[in-house]
């Protein structure tokens, strides 16, 4: 388990630009970290890697301290055990995949380094990369790569920097799948940083939204995605609500599919994908229609039932987080709160066509 | 005349190309890698006999190694030896005179390396020992080796200096570039035109490979 509390300053002309105050916990599992570019991701990664050093704070994992600004304490980064996964990869250019993997492991003997590094590119289905150059590999190679390179030094936590960011939506696909089957199989955390809310849903256990140096929402992705707290959480995560689920049918003669998100089913229009694969839905906030009574017969394919739990408004900007077996925001505006009463704890109707379903992977 | 200049100038230039590969990595990794506040000026002084005529470079050699000089003087009462006059003193001129060459050489390529690449072998938790003889210096394999056959030409051609510091004692410190001086002035042409021959031959190998070195490549 790592607990962080990383406090730090940037300075241009002796003024601070930006303020970094972060504390979080990462527990077992993969949490993201998510935040619009700027917001400071990469300097908490940093510094739990030891490549950066907070002004003050602690860090630790377990029971080992990484850094203590009140005790003196920075271990260096060889000694935290810290796999780093880059999002340009970095690989060894002069040396095999094989040797990129070898090159981290703790074995004796040379051969016990390569047996070890054949093993873990097998466990990511790669093994026949083995004894390519990283040049002669694909984006999605290269990264599986690295990932096996990281846990080749059997770290106790794997930190991933937008690993996918610069892989097509395919691959990206493939790969994330990938991720959580890693965790699961490695048993150590994951912290995984992006500004995707799509691969934030689908691969998070949990997830830290941060917004201008400070984290300003933590929960299960999709409650934080889809019921965010207050308006700042709300501008960091966008309007969009992001919904994971399964194919659960699909009717072609009307040309759609439905998707089941646990909590309830969606009608979307039809995707080529086979029945239960994982997919990850986008529905933006003001395409959502709210209605406190059921509505007979509309266009709107799919008519779901539930509860209001919070407004936040923000000016002109008005978020209904509601709770229909899935969470929901829905954006109106201030006179439709008004005219339509709308108030925590009452009970309302959304109405969602099916073409407002995006299907983001 | 020639044979003996030739094998002085083997010799000679070979035991400083060795002695400045060493050391002018070592310096380049430092101006490359460590931030200090005098690095500038450090790179400067080192840089100095790039730019300073050959012959002050050697003047100072002698003020600095020389019998009475401010380091040649313990050492020749200590050891009863100098180096003036010596071929070792050759050494040290040639040496001298193309260490900034190997220094900027090395500080470009070792820049070039992505301290991200060092990263990632600290994380993989390699020491900074092993991670420059397995990472950095792989990398920067190519802009070493093209420093290292630059600063070769340069004491090879090196005159000024070794003709201060080491004197032009045939058969003893008179390299290829002082016997074809030597040769020049006393009228044997036959022989200036052999050794300059060889020197041009080898400088051209030279920057044959210092372009094939230096060519940007797809494997790297």
């Amino acid at each position: 388990m790592l607990h962080a509390n990383i406090k730090k300053e940037f300075r241009t002309n002796g003024r601070v630009s930006f303020s970094l105050d972060a504390s979080f916990v990462v527990q077992q599992g993969i949490a993201v970290l998510f935040g619009p570019s700027g917001s400071g991701k990469t300097t908490i990664l940093r510094s739990i890697a030891g490549i950066a050093v907070p002004d003050e704070g602690r860090i630790e994992l377990g029971e080992h301290v990484y850094f203590d600004s009140e005790k003196g304490i920075n271990l260096p980064i060889q000694r935290r055990r810290i796999g780093f996964v880059f999002q340009d990869y970095l690989l060894f250019p002069h040396l095999t995949a094989a040797q990129n993997v070898a090159y981290g492991i703790r074995s004796a003997t040379p051969k016990g380094r390569r047996d070890r590094a054949l093993e873990l590119l097998d466990l990511l289905g790669i093994a026949y990369t083995s004894d390519r150059r990283p040049l002669q590999l694909s984006g999605g190679e290269q990264q599986r790569v690295a990932m096996a390179r990281a846990l080749g030094s059997d770290p106790v936590i794997l930190l991933l920097d937008e690993p996918l960011s610069a892989l097509d939506a395919a691959t990206r696909v493939r790969l994330l799948g990938e991720i959580v089957d890693l965790q699961r199989k490695s048993k150590i955390p994951f912290l995984y940083v992006t500004h995707s809310p799509a691969d934030a849903v689908r691969v998070g256990d949990s997830a830290l939204i941060l917004n201008a140096g400070r984290i300003v929402q933590e929960g299960k992705p999709t409650e934080v995605f889809n019921a965010p707290r207050n308006a700042g959480v709300s501008r960091a995560v966008g309007s969009e609500n992001i919904l994971a689920g399964k194919v659960q049918e699909h009717n072609k003669r009307e040309g759609v599919s439905v998707i089941d998100l646990g909590g309830c089913q969606l009608v979307i229009p039809y995707v080529g994908l086979t029945i239960a694969a994982p997919v990850t839905l986008g529905i933006r906030s003001d395409d959502i229609i709210i209605s406190r009574e059921r509505i007979g017969q509309t266009s709107a394919r799919n008519l779901l039932e539930g509860t209001l739990q919070q407004v936040v408004q923000d000016g002109q900007e008005v978020d209904l987080l509601t709770s229909c077996g899935v969470d929901l925001k829905v954006r109106v505006t201030p006179q439709a709160l008004e005219a339509l009463d709308l108030r925590p704890g009452i009970k309302v109707y959304l109405l969602i066509k099916a073409s407002s379903c995006h299907v983001l992977s | 005349m020639i044979w003996p200049a030739f094998k002085l100038s083997l010799l000679v230039v070979s035991i400083a190309t060795v002695l400045i590969s060493v050391i002018g990595t070592g310096l380049g990794f430092v101006l490359a890698k460590r931030q200090f506040r005098a690095k500038e000026l450090c790179d400067a002084l080192l840089t100095l006999p790039m730019v300073l005529p050959p012959t002050v470079t050697g003047y100072y050699l002698i003020l600095l190694l020389g019998r009475r000089g401010l380091l040649g003087r313990y050492l020749y009462a200590l050891s009863g030896w100098t180096l003036a006059f010596t071929w070792e003193a050759a050494v040290v001129a040639a040496g001298v005179m193309a260490l900034p060459i190997m220094v900027k050489s090395a500080r470009a390529a070792l820049e070039s390396v992505d301290a991200r690449y060092e990263m990632v072998s600290f994380s993989l938790g390699k020491g900074e020992l092993e991670t420059f003889f397995r990472v950095t210096l792989p990398l920067a394999f190519r802009g070493l080796m093209a420093g290292i056959v630059l600063s070769f030409a340069r004491a090879l051609g090196e005159f000024g200096a070794t003709l201060m510091l080491a004197g032009n004692i045939p058969g003893k410190t008179q390299t290829m570039p002082l016997a074809i001086f030597e040769a020049f002035i006393s009228g044997e042409d036959r022989q200036a035109q052999a050794l300059a021959l060889i020197l041009t031959f080898t400088s051209i190998v030279t920057i044959y490979f210092t372009n094939i070195l230096t060519r940007p490549s797809k494997s790297a």
